[in-house]
């Protein structure tokens, strides 16, 4: 016999070594059932070959296995194990084993074996459990009462029901915990007794919660106890009665917790008004309205908050009052209800209070409107826009930008021309440019991306994305948003921005984001006939209009926006003459700049000199020409530079040219004390880039950078250079 | 609304028992409130097995100016130590009191309202069971359990003795998360064909089912092993176990699809509105992991777990992506705002996550979701059926990846349909006295 078993085990050693090494196969094939027997036989064989033996058997074993098995439940490292597997095989067999062990066990073994037979629901177990209820082991009975309560027939309730009042402490809990498993098992009229017995007991307050639902639940009506509940004065019945309700469809629900709520404490009507409000039932809205009008302020923004759930129009008046009220706390959950109840009547009442309301209501009106992101409110906005009040005015003349279906441009024009106030001027001017954006068309062709840079606004990490972002456009992104799931994190911790110089349509552009914004990679139109009418409106604005409508057409872009700017630089007005001019000087393409070079040549004002300097440092890299040509542009208005403040500018600029001549016109400001800074960042960014050629050169630049500078960081970034030469 | 009948204070009564020398288990009726927290009261928190995570959740809790947090349980006595220090700090007082014992716990503190359990995933069924029957409310982190049969255990529970119950997965409480949601509902994408849910790419769906080399067992005022264990199988101590080592182990681990699938498929359940149900068909696919699953629920709607390796689909953890005919929408941690089909859809986004939180009182604050249900008495965000049924489904993905072959499940019946080895899977025997 054992010279038949012994291989048989080496077998089964060899199996079992999958199991207990890592990431072994969970299943066994059925197959293998005898190999795992014979280890559970084997005396040689360690706990934990046994342990994993039990555990792959719970996962085929058959009849077969159960007498190995049943023979562990005695032993008090392996009990756990055998039924772990016993537990799982379907045969009855199992439940005969289990039931013989009940009378040879003690202690934990005992109590495993009746979790066991609860698990199974082993009839023939009711009466040995029963017994066990009162044993002198706690933990024993505790055991005997779960295992019942899962058998949970009529027999299991009975002995447990008698139990249940000599029980105490924990022991009476598991009780109860036994009764509850039969009524929710058994229901009907043995549920009823059930729960009606554990709410007469003393028990803790988690019983009497849930007996108290069974209670009501089980009856046939069970709204005489909810109504009866509901006027405890345990709160602990108090709050499983409202809890409760929210479970029931009865109807009448709703008017017994409405009833129950007068002269209750506040907190008591705060949880009947949630309740209400988690029934959703518009049969409460008289209640809400009751509550929310008058009374405890706590109480008053329940029932406003209960509200929206509900979305019944007849809310609306009660909280269009309570935007009103005097007590602030009152108004912010009146509008928050507002915002937040859905449907068309609610839409009305917001427009009813604009168009009706006095300008205090008008502007909570608009608000409202933004934040319920109504539409087709145009009409009712631009009467607004019209009316007496300057502040409702401005109001809806800045809201009209936000909309979507958009009001005609010429009379967003003629709003700005009939503006009272500057504040009305600047608000039209924003909803002209928000529209000619908007409604901007994307011109199709070639996108070719220069540079891309994300990284933080200040001092920070960044990240040379270029290439990055080349990628995302080859593969058909036309918009790209400046986030770390687009490009990583550079600089944890801090705001970043994404920076794209782009080639659109031959025309270059520069574009800066915040984190969260997009870049639009397309040139765009504004549609023509935008541009038109504003340049016809020209004539008949007085000057402070014609400077917001430049700013306009400044939004506006494309080559008809520019030429009305050209047009608006030779105006009589002096204040109109020179926006246009910083405007046209400002111009986001390069076709301006040899205009924008012939004044900054011939201006004889500084005003106009200066501007059209600065817009030709910012144009010149904007060419699609060579880095020699830049620098021969850099080098025909370097004459002209009369300032400290665009001597550094063009210092940036020529940053970006790594030649020798850049280098020396850098190092020659190395002497200026007012711009030296900038020349050493410029001096070192062209090293960079052209070492390791002429290396004489830059040594000497650096070397002076070295000598001169007192920032600690520039000494360090030229030293690193420097070693690289 | 006096909110202890009792004038004599927890802390007053402490302090005068240790003068005479009285026992330290207090009667309940000293300053027990009878399980009673009404709106305009504070809730009295206690802990149990409160690790890194757990930390996580705590810091989250503690500023609630409703919350005092009074004592930690926990079977390592250094972990115990670390979050009284970190209470003790908060309160600028010395009063947060360490337990070993759980029952013990339960039983002493019955001032305590609410308990945040945050043990391994091992004891989050049985610890919560305990907690709730013991008649207190339970912030449990996920997973919610480690067979069907424990999860259908913390429903029965908490509904018989009407407890509030949510499990830590907070990115039901979420923006993002929630705009997607409410994006699906709302029927802007169309009639929604295709979920996507991320699994953790790592370890495997096949778990370890060895030991680690038994080592020295400390003493039970150090580490109580037996407690540490639980329900699970015995097995020797090593020191692994109980700095995190215990994942990737059957009897405490839920696998890969568990690790992340307990965010994600609850959070894929509640958009398509399979919350009170879970997968009724699991196609198996023959890798280590399940990526690629398709899981199918009753309505139609497929749902693919993803491991998403090279980062296609989502560029952050926990990720969720969900298709229509008119579009997708997707989320995942580290968004700052959601994944969409077309920029368009993002226009409403404030206003959908405001309108969600007015329709259903729920704020985007996972742990204030909890307190405000824990006095309203109303149902959490992530409540005992929602968790019960996606883990089932999470369950169920894992066994079918252990069998490997197709299964058919039935909700109602909560077993798999004629696979009498896959039902052998939906409970484990557990280790004495650790029984439901």
């Amino acid at each position: 016999m054992i010279k038949q078993r012994t291989p048989l085990i080496l077998v089964a050693a060899a199996l079992l070594f999958s199991a207990v090494t890592a990431y072994g196969q969970t299943v066994p094939p059925a197959s293998q059932q005898d190999e795992l027997i014979a280890v559970l036989n084997a005396p040689d064989a360690s706990r934990q070959q046994k342990a994993a033996a039990c555990r792959q058997l719970s996962f085929i074993a058959t009849k077969r296995a159960i007498p190995t098995l049943a023979s562990l439940l005695a032993d008090p490292d392996l009990n756990h194990m055998a039924r772990y597997a016993l537990e799982t095989i379907p045969d009855p067999a199992v439940n005969d084993a289990l039931l013989k062990a009940l009378d040879t066990l003690q202690g934990k073994p005992l109590i495993g074996v009746m979790g066991s037979l609860g698990v199974r629901g082993e009839t023939r177990a009711v009466a040995p459990l029963s017994e066990r209820l009162t044993h002198q082991d706690p933990l024993v009975a505790q055991a005997a009462a779960r295992a019942l309560g899962q058998i949970g027939n009529a027999e299991a309730a009975q002995a447990l029901s008698r139990a249940v009042s000599g029980a105490a402490g924990d022991t009476r809990l598991a009780v109860a915990e036994g009764l509850f498993r039969c009524a929710e098992t058994t229901g009907g009229p043995t549920a009823l007794g059930i729960y009606d017995r554990l709410l007469q007991l003393k028990t803790p307050h988690q019983v009497r919660a849930g007996a108290l639902r069974g209670a009501i639940l089980a009856r046939e009506d069970g709204l005489d106890l909810l109504t009866t509940s509901l006027q405890s004065e345990d709160y602990i019945l108090f709050s499983s009665a409202v809890q409760t309700a929210i479970e029931m469809s009865d109807a009448r629900v709703t008017q017994v917790l409405s009833a129950a709520l007068s002269g209750l404490p506040a907190d008591s009507k705060i949880l009947i008004l949630g309740a209400l409000a988690e029934r959703g039932d518009p049969a409460a809205l008289p209640t809400l309205v009751t509550a929310a009008s008058r009374g405890n302020q706590a109480v008053r923004i329940a029932a406003i908050k209960a509200m929206p759930p509900i979305a019944n129009a007849a809310a609306l008046g009660t909280l269009v009052t309570l935007i009103k009220d005097p007590d602030a706390q009152i108004v912010q959950a009146a509008q928050t209800s507002l915002v937040a109840l859905p449907g068309s009547a609610a839409d009305q009442a917001v427009l009813g209070m604009l168009e009706r309301g006095d300008p205090e209501s008008q502007l909570q009106a608009l608000e409202l409107i933004g934040q319920r992101r109504m539409t087709d409110v145009a009409p009712a906005l631009l009467k607004a826009a019209r009316g007496n009040d300057a502040a409702v005015r401005v109001a809806s003349i800045r809201m009209l930008g936000d909309l979507e279906d958009a009001v005609q441009f010429p009379v967003l024009i003629e709003l700005l021309l009939g503006a009272r106030s500057v504040q009305e001027v600047r608000a039209a001017e924003q909803t002209l440019s928000a529209v000619c954006t908007r409604d901007a068309r994307p011109l199709p062709g070639q996108v070719t991306i220069r540079k891309a840079v994300y990284g933080a606004v200040g001092a920070g990490g960044s990240a040379d994305v270029t290439q990055k972002v080349a990628d995302m456009v080859s593969s058909g992104a036309a918009a790209i948003e400046a986030s770390n799931a687009s490009f990583g994190d550079p600089a944890a911790g801090v705001v970043k921005q994404l920076k794209i110089e782009f080639t659109a349509n031959g025309v270059t552009q520069s574009q800066t984001v915040p984190e969260g914004r997009r870049i639009t990679l397309l040139t765009s139109v504004t549609p023509p006939a935008y541009v038109n009418d504003l340049s016809a409106a020209m004539a008949q604005a007085t000057s402070q209009q014609k400077r917001a409508i430049l700013r306009v057409l400044r939004a506006a872009q494309g080559s008809a926006a520019l030429d009305a700017v050209r047009t608006a630089m030779k105006d009589s007005d002096a204040d109109v003459s020179s926006d246009a001019t910083s405007i046209f000087c400002a111009w986001p393409s390069a076709e301006v700049l040899p205009e924008v070079l012939a004044l900054a040549r011939t201006a004889t004002e500084l005003k106009v000199k200066v501007v059209a300097l600065r817009g030709a440092i910012r144009l010149i890299p904007l060419e699609n020409i060579t880095d020699a040509e830049k620098l021969a542009g850099f080098k025909a208005i370097l004459p002209l530079i009369q300032r400290d403040d665009e001597t550094r500018l063009l210092l940036g600029s020529l940053a970006e040219i790594p030649m020798p001549e850049a280098l020396a016109i850098t190092a020659s400001y190395l002497d200026n004390a007012a711009v030296r800074n900038e020349a050493c960042f410029a001096v070192i960014a062209i090293a960079e880039k052209m070492a390791p050629n002429n290396q004489a050169q830059i040594r000497e630049a650096l070397q002076r950078v070295l000598k001169t500078t007192t920032n600690a960081e520039v000494k360090k970034r030229a030293a690193q250079v420097l070693e690289k030469v | 609304m006096s909110k202890n009948t009792s004038k004599l204070t927890r802390r007053a009564f402490l302090k005068s028992a240790a003068v005479v020398g009285l026992p330290m288990i207090v009667p309940a009726t000293v300053f027990g409130r009878g399980g009673r927290v009404a709106p305009s009261e504070r809730i009295i928190l206690g802990g149990v097995g409160i690790g890194s995570r757990g930390t996580h959740d705590l810091n989250w809790m503690l500023p609630e100016s409703d919350v005092q947090f009074v004592a930690t349980c926990d079977p390592q006595k250094s972990r115990a130590e670390k979050v009284k220090a970190l209470v003790d700090k908060r309160y600028g007082n010395t009063d947060c009191k360490i337990y070993h014992n759980t029952p013990e716990f339960l039983a002493e503190r019955t001032d305590i309202d609410a308990l945040l359990v945050t043990t391994g995933d091992r004891w989050h069924a049985m610890a919560s069971i305990m907690a709730m029957r013991a008649g207190k409310d339970v912030y449990s982190e996920k997973p919610s359990s480690m067979t069907v049969a424990e999860g259908r255990a913390v429903v029965e529970t908490a509904k018989r003795y009407r407890r509030i119950y949510q499990t830590g997965t907070q990115r039901l409480s979420e923006g993002n998360f929630t705009f997607c949601n409410e994006m699906l509902r709302l029927g802007r994408l169309g009639k929604v064909h295709t979920v996507r849910a991320h699994i953790a790419p790592w370890d495997a769906a096949e778990m370890r089912h060895d030991w680690l080399p038994a080592q020295p067992l400390p003493s039970k005022e150090e580490v109580d092993w037996d407690a540490w264990l639980g329900p699970c199988p015995w097995r020797p101590y090593n020191a692994s176990y109980c700095s995190g080592g215990w994942r990737g182990f059957y009897d405490f681990h839920t696998s890969c699809i568990g690790e992340w699938g307990a965010h994600t498929f609850a959070s894929c359940q509640v958009a398509i509105g399979a919350d009170k149900t879970a997968a009724v068909h699991y196609s198996y696919v023959p890798n280590e992991s399940g990526d690629g699953m398709v899981v199918r629920f009753a309505n139609g709607i497929n749902m693919v777990l993803e491991r998403d390796m090279d980062k296609k689909i989502w560029k952050g953890s926990c990720g969720v992506r969900y298709e229509g005919p008119e579009g997708w929408v997707a989320a995942a941690d580290g968004y700052s705002i959601p994944d969409v089909s077309n920029p368009a859809m993002l226009g409403d986004f404030r206003k959908l996550v405001y309108d969600y939180s007015a329709r259903t009182q729920r704020p985007m604050s996972h742990v204030r979701n909890f307190l405000d249900c824990v006095k309203s008495r109303h149902q959490t965000v992530a409540n005992p059926e929602v968790m019960h049924y996606s883990m089932t489904t999470v369950h169920a993905a894992n066994i079918c990846m252990w069998l490997k072959r197709d299964l058919q499940y039935d909700p109602i019946k909560e077993q798999f349909v004629n696979d009498e080895q896959a039902n052998r899977f939906l409970s484990r025997a557990m280790r004495e006295p650790w029984i439901i």
